[in-house]
């Protein structure tokens, strides 16, 4: 019996062993793009647009002018910020799960790296989704096919301008971000 | 999953995520202070001892700028004999170490390729006027312009076409853009003329290559108005050096020139009228242990490594950024309705232009690293190359083993140009004007070769393809505040910004040290 217990709480921390050191790579994704960071933000950007299902753009960020308007620099880093009320309003409504709305609007970091290539950061929505009962389960699972659509990009067609006249656009200010149908 | 795992691997991702909510949150502030280069700058007060408008001969409604420039010499006796000495006016000088004759007039590059048979639109930029061709007569005094450095108005400018000439008469430009230039009022300028300013160097070197920031890298009109982040030396709010404070001049020689570098200077700081170094350099203001007691250890890295390498950690850190490479291979491609195509980058910038070939651009470049001993060799106008490999057209000198050399950040500014098949040289063409042989005009590389070779006084055969070059510039402007240096593991590590300089000992990157233990 002693064996059986032993075995039950060594099994306990090895998994929260292995939770804690991988838990931030399953929860958040992080791709490298083959363009530039405004090409990479304004391809997302079409994407976004094109995908349906309600998403529409909501701001674009740029935490890194807060740290050149204090004196400082940091590499690029963008955020877009896209929202569809096809899948936000299920979860705005049920008060149980209304403290979701922290996530929205849906971001994705486009950055470079000291490396000098650019890279896409995500959440990972569908793993995350499932944590908070069938409902969010199933909304997250549709937003993660179209994340997935955000980031497919066909190098054969022209670099699209990137769109910056959204709330939000060309600060480094956090929250604002409202607009887009979220 | 079973039940408990899954709460646990619950709770702990929830934390990750609000974690890095938290990390997110933290160098947001409630509202944006604007950019610092919006905010307007305060003149430099002039400390002349003489006041330009008050001059008799300065009152005259000039219809010239040699007019101008005559005024100006009733006084400045000796001012033009000088300009005739310097790069500004002879686009030439010649290496003192290899002996080779460069200069604008004689190197080809991967921007606009070469000068010759362009003089017209070229000569925006010279400090003279009149050069259109071959016949420009280099000693007449008159035609050395004053206005272009010292015109303290803001007002004066040059356009492509005028071989060197201001803007007499109000005109479109570019062409059917819909946006006018005013005519310069000479008088006015003259009035005003003083020490330069950032608007008169900038108006050719934030410029150069065809649009802003296209060409260093590390020079833009960003600097007109940086803020610290930017440039700590230029900064408005704080030193706000204007160009000359570096560059100081003597008898109209402007110290400080990728010509001749200086790159590995040496000793403490200059004292004032030292006259055997370059002011232009960071140790004649800081020495060369330029850290404090505390940070001994960095001083040692002065005997390897250029300031400009950790303190200039990325150039080009705006949104304007900087061309990394031309591709004239694209040029005279032209739209569906068989019409010039122009597109542009996701940013803005020109991507693709019938005329002149495809861009790429780039921001916060992360600099390519070389030896470098104050010595570029460049291709000169009839330099044999071979098209099978890339062609170097500046390569950098120096090495490990070179007292002389430093470590360098460097831009790589890449291109695709033509070259003659059979004589294996690159070509030069002729790009601008109107007349039936300009490339822009009438899209026929061909002609435009031809012209360009018969300028050049050069053989064609009438063959022409296409070959990769590099151009390398070394990065000297836009220092970071010191807390933005880079970090000792930026270099201390085996994939470092540093890891493929040869020829030295790098802890943490060939051997068993830590990064730490470095700093």
């Amino acid at each position: 019996m002693l064996k059986v217990i032993g075995g039950f709480f060594l099994g306990l921390i090895v998994i929260g062993v292995l939770a804690y050191t991988y838990a931030g790579s399953l929860m958040f994704r992080e791709i490298e793009s083959p363009f530039g960071v405004e090409e990479t933000v304004a391809r997302i950007q079409q994407n976004i647009q094109n995908t349906g299902n309600g998403w529409a753009l909501s701001g674009l960020r740029n935490p890194g002018k807060a740290v050149q308007n204090d004196g400082g620099n940091v590499l690029p880093v963008m955020m877009v910020e896209a929202c569809s009320t096809k899948y936000s309003a299920p979860i705005l409504k049920d008060d149980a799960v209304r403290f979701l709305s922290i996530l929205m609007p849906c971001k994705v970091s486009v950055y470079k790296k000291n490396d000098g290539k650019t890279y896409i950061g995500m959440m990972n929505a569908g793993l995350m989704g499932k944590m908070f009962g069938p409902m969010v389960g199933e909304v997250m699972g549709h937003v993660a096919e179209d994340q997935a659509k955000f980031v497919q990009f066909d190098a054969s067609k022209p670099a699209p301008e990137m769109i910056k006249g959204m709330p939000g656009a060309a600060t480094g200010a956090a929250g604002g971000a409202a607009a887009g149908g979220c | 999953m079973p039940a408990r795992p899954k709460i646990i691997l619950s709770v702990a991702a929830i934390t990750a995520m609000l974690t890095a909510l938290v990390a997110f949150a933290l160098p947001a502030k409630p509202e944006a202070a604007p950019a610092p280069q919006a905010v307007a700058t305060p003149k430099k007060q002039s400390d002349s001892t003489a006041d330009h408008s008050k001059f008799k001969e300065l009152q005259k409604n000039f219809k010239t700028g040699p007019e101008v420039t005559e005024a100006c010499l009733i006084c400045h006796t000796e001012a033009a004999k000088q300009v005739q000495h310097t790069k500004h006016w002879t686009w030439e000088s010649k290496d003192p170490k290899t002996g080779q004759v460069r200069g604008k007039k004689n190197i080809i590059n991967n921007y606009c390729t070469a000068v010759l048979s362009n003089e017209k639109d070229c000569m925006a930029c010279h400090a003279g006027y009149g050069w259109k061709d071959s016949s420009f007569d280099f000693s007449v005094q008159k035609n050395v312009d004053c206005l272009v450095c010292h015109d303290n108005t803001g007002t004066y400018r040059k356009l492509p076409g005028d071989a060197g000439h201001p803007v007499y008469k109000r005109r479109e430009f570019p062409p059917k853009s819909g946006k006018f230039v005013e005519a310069v009022d000479l008088k006015k300028a003259a009035q005003s003329i003083g020490m330069p300013s950032r608007t008169n160097c900038g108006a050719c070197h934030f410029f150069g290559g065809g649009a802003n920031g296209a060409k260093h890298g590390d020079m833009d009109s960003s600097l007109q108005h940086p803020g610290k982040y930017l440039d700590v030396h230029m900064n408005e709010k704080g030193l706000n050096f204007f160009c000359t404070e570096c560059h100081a001049t003597k008898s109209h020689e402007v110290s400080g020139s990728r010509y001749n570098t200086s790159a590995a200077m040496t000793g403490p700081a200059h004292i004032r009228g030292k006259a055997d170094a370059s002011p232009a350099a960071c140790q004649s203001c800081h020495g060369d242990k330029p850290h404090p007691q505390k940070d001994a250890l960095l001083n040692q890295h002065t005997d390897k490594l250029a300031c400009q390498t950790c303190h200039i950690p990325e150039f080009a850190r705006n949104d304007i950024g900087t061309e990394m490479s031309w591709d004239w291979s694209k040029a005279t491609i032209m739209g569906p309705d068989g019409k010039r195509m122009v597109r542009k980058d996701s940013a803005g910038r020109r991507a693709f232009d019938s005329q002149k070939g495809a861009w790429v651009w780039e921001s916060h470049v992360i600099p390519e690293y070389r030896w470098f001993n104050g010595t570029s060799t460049y291709k000169v106008i009839g330099d044999k190359i071979d098209p099978t490999r890339t062609v170097q057209l500046s390569v950098v000198g120096g090495g490990p083993n070179d007292p002389e050399s430093r470590i360098w950040p460097t831009k790589v500014h890449r291109g695709k140009q033509p070259y003659d098949v059979e004589n294996n040289y690159l070509t030069v063409q002729h790009t601008g004007g109107e007349d039936a042989t300009a490339l822009w005009h009438n899209y026929d590389w061909q002609k435009a070769i031809g012209t360009g070779m018969k300028a050049a006084n050069l053989p064609y055969s009438g063959k022409f393809a296409f070959v990769e070059t590099e151009l390398t510039w070394p990065i000297t402007h836009m220092v970071a505040p010191k807390e933005d240096a880079l970090s000792c593991a930026q270099c201390h590590n085996k994939n470092g910004r540093l890891k493929d300089i040869q020829g030295v000992y790098m802890p943490a990157r060939d051997g068993k040290h830590s990064s730490k233990k470095e700093g």
